[in-house]
Parts: C-alpha cells; sequence; structure tokens
C-alpha cells in the first residue's frame, strides 16, 4: 500500500520522464554502460513499453557503481507488465508495483554492493536481465526462500496430521450417535465431523490406498469419505459423508444401512490418518492446494452442491478458506522473501473473504453459519463468490513462484 | 480531422462480410436473402458501403477529439457491463483501475491481446485469456462510464462529480430490479465479431478483480440504432428503429457532448450514457395485427415510413388528420411521442442492440431492447422517458427493468489514461 501511495503523489508532478534516457550517449568516465551519478546516486530509467512483439522492460544502463542507485520506473504502453523487482540471488532487494500506463514515473533509490543483480518484469518479452554492480562487494544478508520453504512444507505435513486424528475422534462419536439412534444428535455430530476434512481435502491427491490405482474408485479414499450423489461411480456406490447426511435430513431417519455407512466411514478415516503420516509436500503442493481448496468453494459450496440436503455448505466454505489460509501461513515465511508484495496481497484477500463470510455467523444454526438456502444463495452467492474470486486470482500465482525455488 | 467517423485499416487480409438490411447475420442473410426483398435490399437499393462489414478494420483511441464507441459507425455486436468499487478500494485502487484499463482497451482495440497467451514458463498463468487469438480487430470499441456512486465520500472525488450525474428519478412505468440496474463503472464493448467484444469485457473485468465486483452484463446483437451512412436495423419487435437518429455533427455539437462552461472540466468533450434493459413481451406482440402495430409505432412495418408518408426518411406530420378527425399518426404512438417536434426539439442520440437471454421462468422468449442513449444532459430523456412511459400504446408490450446513468470522460491523449483529471 505504501508503494501506491508514492506513485499517486508521483503522478501529480512528474510526467512524461524528460530527464534524459536517450541511451545512447551515457557519458560517464569510466565504463560507458555506467549509469551516471546525479543527486549522490546513480541514476537508471527503466522503460515499460508495448510493441507489436510484446512488452519490453528497457534498462537505459545495465551498470552501475557501488552506492546507492535509484531506480526511475515509468510505464509508456506496456499492459502486461504492472511490476519490476530488483533481485539478487532471488531475493527481492526492491520493488515496484500498480505500473499502470499513463501514471506518473516512481522511484526507488537502494545501496548496492558489488556483485551481479537482476531486474525481473513478470510480463515482459524479456523477463529477467542483469544487472551488474561494480566495486566492494556488500556482505550477503540471509533466510534463504528455498530454506524457508522446506520448514513451511514439513509443519504443513503436522498440520495435516492433526486434523485427520481430530477427525478420527470426531467420526467416530458420529457413528456413536448414529449407532444410538438419536437423529438430532447425529446431524451434530456429522457437523462437527465435516470441517477437517474440508480442510485438508486439497491433499486427495495421496488418498489413495495402496495396490490401487488413481482411477479405481474402490480404494479412492476421498471417493470413500466425501463423494456427492451427483458424482458417483455406480461400480462403487455411494459411500461415505453424504450418503450419511442424505439419510439424516431427508428421510430423518436412522436404518441399518445409516449405521453400516457411518461404521465404514469411520474406519476409512482410520485408514487415512495412516496413509497421510506417509505423504510428502512440495511448496507447490501446499500453493496449489491452497488454490484447489477455493476452487472447491466456487465449484461447490457456493452453488449448494456439496451439503445439498443439510445446507451446512458456508460451514464446509470455512473449513475450505481455514485449511488454504493454514498452507498459506505454512509458506509466508518462504514467500515474503521472494514476493512480499503479492504476500500481503493475499493477506489482504483473506481477510476480505473471512470478513464477508463472518456475516453469515449464527451460533443458533448447526455448523455455526445459517443455511445455504436456495433463497440465501439467490441474495448472497454472486457477492461472495467476487470476493473468492478476488483472492483465487493472486493466490493462483503463488505455485509458479514457489516451484521455482527448487 | 482525427474524426472516430473514419475507422483506420490495417494491412493484410480483409475479411468483408455482406451485411444484410436489418443487421441478420451474414450467413442467414444469403440463405434466406430472396424471401426478404420485398422489404430489405431491393427495396432499400444496393446497400451502403457502411453495411459492409470489414473484420480487420480498427477504430483509433488515442488522441481523439471523442471517446471511441458512441459516433463510431455502430457495430454489430455489444457486450456491457457495469462494475461496483470493491469495499475498502482506495482512491489510488480506482486510478491504478483506470489506468490500465485506459491502456488495455488501447491495445484490444488494435486487435492485440493484453499479454502472453501461451505459457512462458512452466505453471505460469496466462496474462490474456486467448479466445480472441486469430480474430482481428473486429471494429472493437470500448466505451468506459463513470458512475455517480464513484462520486461519494469514498474517493475524495465529490467536489468532482459532475453537476447531473445522478441516479436517474423514478420514472412512469419503471419496473426496475437491482440485478440490472446502477453500478459505480460501466464498460461497453461494440464490435463487429461478438467474440472480440466478449473477449474485450472478459479481459478487462478480470484484470480488475479485487478491486471492482461485476454487477450486471448484457449481451448485445443486431444492432437496434443506426448512424450516419448505415441502413436502419430493425428491433426484435420487427419494426425500424432510429430512422430519426442523430447523424449531422451540429446536432452532435448541440445534443451529445458535454461543453458547458458551468460543467465539470475533466467531462468536457465527453457526455453522459444513459443505458436501459427493456424487456419485450414478445409472444403477446407476435399476436396483435400488423395495423395495430403500425398504429402503436406510427410507422409502417415494412418500409418503416411514417403513417403520413411513403418513404423511411419522409418527415412524419403529426398534423395531418383522417376522415374522422382523430391524426394519422396516433398521438400515443411511439414516433409521436418521442419526436423532437413534440419535444422541445430535444434529441438523444440512441446506440441500442438487442438482446436475448434465452428463456424465462414462464416458458416464454426472455428478449428486449438495450436501450443506450448519450446526451448532454440526462434531463433529455427524463423528459422523453416521463412523456413516453406514461402514455406510449407500446407499454403494453414492453417493461424497463434495468438503468443506469454513466459520465463518458474525453478521449484519452497518448500517455494519459481516461479520467486522468480527476486525480489531478
Amino acid at each position: 500500500m505504501a508503494g501506491v501511495a508514492t506513485l499517486a503523489l508521483a503522478a501529480c508532478g512528474t510526467n512524461g520522464g524528460g530527464t534524459g534516457s536517450s541511451g545512447t550517449g551515457a557519458g560517464g568516465t569510466g565504463s560507458a554502460n555506467a549509469a551516471p551519478v546525479s543527486n549522490g546516486a546513480a541514476q537508471v530509467h527503466i522503460t515499460l513499453a508495448n510493441s507489436p512483439s510484446g512488452d519490453s522492460c528497457t534498462i537505459d544502463h545495465p551498470q552501475a557503481k557501488a552506492g546507492p542507485v535509484t531506480f526511475t520506473v515509468v510505464n509508456t504502453s506496456a499492459t502486461a507488465i504492472t511490476e519490476l523487482e530488483l533481485q539478487s540471488n532471488q531475493r527481492i532487494i526492491g520493488e515496484k508495483e500498480n505500473l499502470a500506463p499513463g501514471l506518473g514515473a516512481v522511484k526507488f533509490t537502494t545501496t548496492l554492493g558489488g556483485g551481479s543483480y537482476q531486474i525481473y518484469c513478470p510480463g515482459a518479452t524479456k523477463e529477467m536481465q542483469n544487472f551488474t554492480v561494480t566495486g566492494k562487494a556488500a556482505t550477503s544478508t540471509g533466510g534463504s526462500a528455498s530454506a524457508l520453504l522446506a520448514s513451511g512444507t514439513a509443519g504443513y505435513a503436522t498440520f495435516v496430521d492433526t486434523q485427520l486424528s481430530a477427525m478420527k475422534t470426531a467420526t467416530g462419536q458420529l457413528r456413536t450417535a448414529v449407532d444410538s439412534g438419536n437423529v438430532a444428535q447425529a446431524k451434530a455430530k456429522y457437523a462437527a465431523a465435516r470441517p477437517y476434512y474440508e480442510k485438508i481435502e486439497s491433499d486427495v491427491d495421496g488418498f489413495v490406498l495402496p495396490g490401487h490405482s488413481a482411477t479405481d474408485n474402490a480404494g479412492n479414499l476421498d471417493y470413500l469419505i466425501d463423494m456427492r450423489a451427483s458424482n458417483l461411480d455406480p461400480k462403487v456406490g455411494w459411500h461415505g459423508f453424504h450418503a450419511v447426511e442424505r439419510d439424516l435430513w431427508q428421510s430423518g431417519k436412522i436404518t441399518a444401512n445409516t449405521k453400516k455407512l457411518a461404521a465404514e466411514l469411520d474406519s476409512n478415516v482410520g485408514k487415512l490418518v495412516t496413509l497421510a503420516k506417509t505423504l510428502k509436500y512440495k511448496p507447490e503442493d501446499l500453493a496449489n492446494g491452497a488454490a484447489g481448496l477455493l476452487e472447491e468453494v466456487q465449484s461447490n459450496k457456493i452453488k449448494g452442491e456439496e451439503e445439498y440436503y443439510s445446507h451446512l455448505d458456508l460451514m464446509d466454505f470455512n473449513g475450505n478458506l481455514e485449511g488454504a489460509q493454514q498452507a498459506f501461513a505454512y509458506l509466508k515465511p518462504g514467500l515474503t522473501v521472494l514476493d512480499p508484495a503479492l504476500t500481503a496481497q493475499i493477506s489482504a484477500e483473506f481477510s476480505k473473504v473471512s470478513g464477508q463470510l463472518n456475516t453469515f455467523r449464527s451460533s443458533k444454526d448447526l455448523g455455526g453459519f445459517v443455511p445455504w438456502t436456495p433463497a440465501q444463495r439467490t441474495k448472497s452467492a454472486a457477492n461472495l463468490s467476487q470476493t473468492v474470486q478476488g483472492l483465487q486470482d493472486p493466490l493462483s500465482r503463488i505455485a509458479e513462484k514457489v516451484a521455482t525455488q527448487g | 480531422m482525427t474524426d472516430a467517423d473514419q475507422p483506420r485499416h490495417h494491412v493484410g487480409r480483409r475479411r468483408l462480410v455482406q451485411g444484410a438490411a436489418g443487421g441478420l447475420a451474414a450467413g442467414a442473410a444469403i440463405g434466406l436473402g430472396a424471401g426478404w426483398g420485398a422489404g430489405s435490399a431491393s427495396a432499400a437499393g444496393a446497400p451502403d458501403d457502411h453495411d459492409t462489414v470489414d473484420l480487420s478494420t480498427q477504430h483509433p483511441f488515442y488522441d481523439e477529439a471523442r471517446p471511441a464507441g458512441i459516433k463510431t459507425p455502430q457495430q454489430r455486436y455489444a457486450v456491457y457491463m457495469t462494475f461496483d468499487l470493491a469495499q475498502g478500494a482506495l482512491r489510488s485502487d480506482l486510478q491504478v483501475l483506470l489506468a490500465r484499463w485506459t491502456a488495455a482497451i488501447a491495445q484490444l482495440m488494435k486487435g492485440a491481446p493484453i499479454g502472453q497467451v501461451d505459457s512462458v514458463r512452466p505453471g505460469a498463468i496466462g496474462q490474456d485469456t486467448g479466445e480472441a487469438a486469430g480474430l482481428d480487430a473486429a471494429s472493437l470499441t470500448v466505451t468506459v462510464g463513470l458512475g455517480p456512486g464513484l462520486f461519494d465520500e469514498r474517493f475524495g472525488l465529490s467536489s468532482k462529480k459532475p453537476a447531473l450525474l445522478a441516479d436517474l428519478p423514478a420514472l412512469p412505468s419503471d419496473n426496475l430490479v437491482a440485478a440490472s440496474s446502477g453500478g459505480d463503472l460501466s464498460l461497453q464493448a461494440c464490435a463487429d465479431d461478438p467474440q472480440v467484444a466478449y473477449h474485450a469485457v472478459r479481459n478487462l473485468a478480470r484484470m480488475v478483480r479485487g478491486t471492482a465486483t461485476t454487477r450486471w452484463a448484457v449481451l448485445g446483437f443486431g444492432r437496434a440504432s443506426a448512424g450516419k451512412g448505415q441502413e436502419t436495423p430493425r428491433n426484435l419487435l420487427g419494426f425500424k428503429d432510429g430512422t430519426r437518429n442523430l447523424r449531422s455533427d451540429a446536432d452532435y455539437d448541440e445534443f451529445v457532448w458535454v461543453d458547458d462552461a458551468s460543467e465539470q472540466a475533466w467531462l468536457r468533450g465527453g457526455t453522459y450514457q444513459v443505458v436501459r434493459k427493456i424487456s419485450m413481451n414478445i409472444e403477446v406482440w407476435d399476436a396483435d395485427p400488423i395495423n395495430d402495430q403500425q398504429s402503436i409505432f406510427g410507422r409502417t412495418k415494412n418500409v418503416g415510413a411514417p403513417l403520413t408518408g411513403h418513404g423511411e426518411f419522409d418527415t412524419p406530420n403529426f398534423h395531418s388528420r383522417n376522415a374522422t378527425g382523430k391524426t394519422v399518426i396516433p398521438a400515443d404512438s411511439h414516433v409521436a411521442l418521442a419526436a423532437h417536434e413534440n419535444n422541445g426539439g430535444v434529441k438523444i442520440m440512441r446506440r441500442g442492440y438487442n438482446y436475448t437471454e434465452g428463456i424465462n421462468g414462464f416458458g416464454q422468449l426472455d428478449a428486449g431492447l438495450l436501450f443506450i442513449a448519450y446526451m448532454s444532459t440526462p434531463q433529455h430523456f427524463v423528459t422523453l422517458q416521463s412523456k413516453l412511459g406514461a402514455s406510449d400504446r407500446l407499454n403494453e408490450y414492453i417493461s424497463h427493468i434495468g438503468s443506469g446513468l454513466f459520465a463518458v470522460p474525453p478521449a484519452p491523449k497518448s500517455g494519459h489514461y481516461i479520467g486522468e483529471q480527476l486525480f489531478a
């Protein structure tokens, strides 16, 4: 946000960028390509422009002497480039966002030691360009992004295990309630068990039982635990949460089959607890998983397809959101090093979504949210969906950032 | 001489589509041509040059005397969408939104994508969504409107609010629904290829997610009004509409462009956009005898002549009476009520489109007119619609279900953006 404020100020005054970025007569002493020094800093001008072959990011001087360097960035016509970063070994040293054409030039000054740096213009035909600083080398500052990300994935694995072990307890209680024949109690236990799964369901790729192929639903724990009526595999039949949901809400009766389904659900969750301990995650799995949880929100929860009988969709939505928030939180230390602006943007969008979801909280309703009935959806789905979309877009850009960290 | 009337052609392949009178899609026109003889091409003579669609046409955007998409010869298709600024959006967010839209519109109007379509890195998200790849510019214009809501306390722009920019007052026969009314911003994308128009709006919407949310949208086809040199098209009631639309520069200067020293400086050279979504009771209309339809409109159905004349462009005579002493053109007909002669000389520039949204909850065709009009003062629309809404015989067959009013800033200069002066 601070960057935007600077930009707004600059937009009032400087426009047209008249300060000699002619490119040909660099004229400084020593290296012909070194940026000239004025106001106590080396002056580098970067121009973003559109051309028939794509957007370009042009640096007038690819070299500077060690010391303060001022980068002046102006976007004359590029639509694909809206940000620019100065990097050193993948650490971000300085950056500017919201570089829209027509807005005034923006500047940032940073003191650089000798060494090689990169100017990164995402969206340009040539995205990464070298920038060399000659003179005394600066001492390296710590915090490697890849180490931070690796420790994040380990933390996330523990989070998944914790959720599943709590879920096992909850499905055990659901089974007991169903066995007792008390429908109201069983409904309450159903609502209590659901959110655990919704928080970690992005990891379902790994939920295939040993010895089964990924396309065999009989050995797919995600199918056996969470399949909805709309997507049944006739060979395998209906199992899991939503089959129990139908009995409890549609007919309001607990039959021998309901008891069988609840027992089977509990047993399959037990298998999942064991299986999940063997899973390993890469940083991009967390990023893709977080984005995937929001896709779940958009494709099933918003439309009310997930909890078709009980209308508990907003509770599931909240589970998906919390799961995505957790995955993001484990990536955050590493991601902050790679891209602090994107990290801050995503954090802000998460707050918007949870803020909006909070307006639907209701302590008197099962699951803690108002029922997501057709009438409620007509009223609120479009707004909610667009807020989620606002989060989904920046979130979908994380995977690429973290995947390239090795 | 930089008039938006003059299209620019880029060199390269030219893809021509011969238009039929009435804005039929090209394929249908060729197949059905013979059956339409009496009323269309043969009666009107050889099709005018402007009715031949050249998909390679590009219209200029920057440095024009007027904003694009108003006086520009009307294209065949439109996508109209309005937006609200997201909760918590800042003044600087609005500024960035307008700057990014401006640059992107300039590029889209050249038929170019707004960034990479192909994957440039593993895992990269496309910057342009790609569905217009391989398509020409198709005369695309995108027109940006600013709604009254932008000038409330949120963005510190209240002192810049145009004097006349406010939601339209309640008008007779209004049956407005919130889901197709209002908005902080509007986009009117017009093109001779619907996919080009849709691509533009989709990408402009995408680039502002998180800052602005979509509010309502209408897909328009078969332009329902004509500009200079264009055949008068037909609306979904089968009548020629827009015969008396504005054509002369003098009319534009007098009735369309904001040029009043008392108006906000940033809006001078721009205009006001009134948009109305008007649903039609198609089935009921289709069961009405043609002579009744003609007296409702005040024009003949086939030729489009006023009931007092023979040719489409004959000036209606609202005083001529028949043997029973009644005016030949009924005083409560659409033409009589809308005529400038009967409204103190008031004219508005219409740029409407037919729309369809499939079938409604009662199994009836859900279709009508996306009425878009431009004028130097919204009061002119209020004047006309107050009268039409109160006594137009057409009201039995139509319903105004959507409404919006937007200020359209002048065209940006190169290197600048739409509405930039607001933030000065």
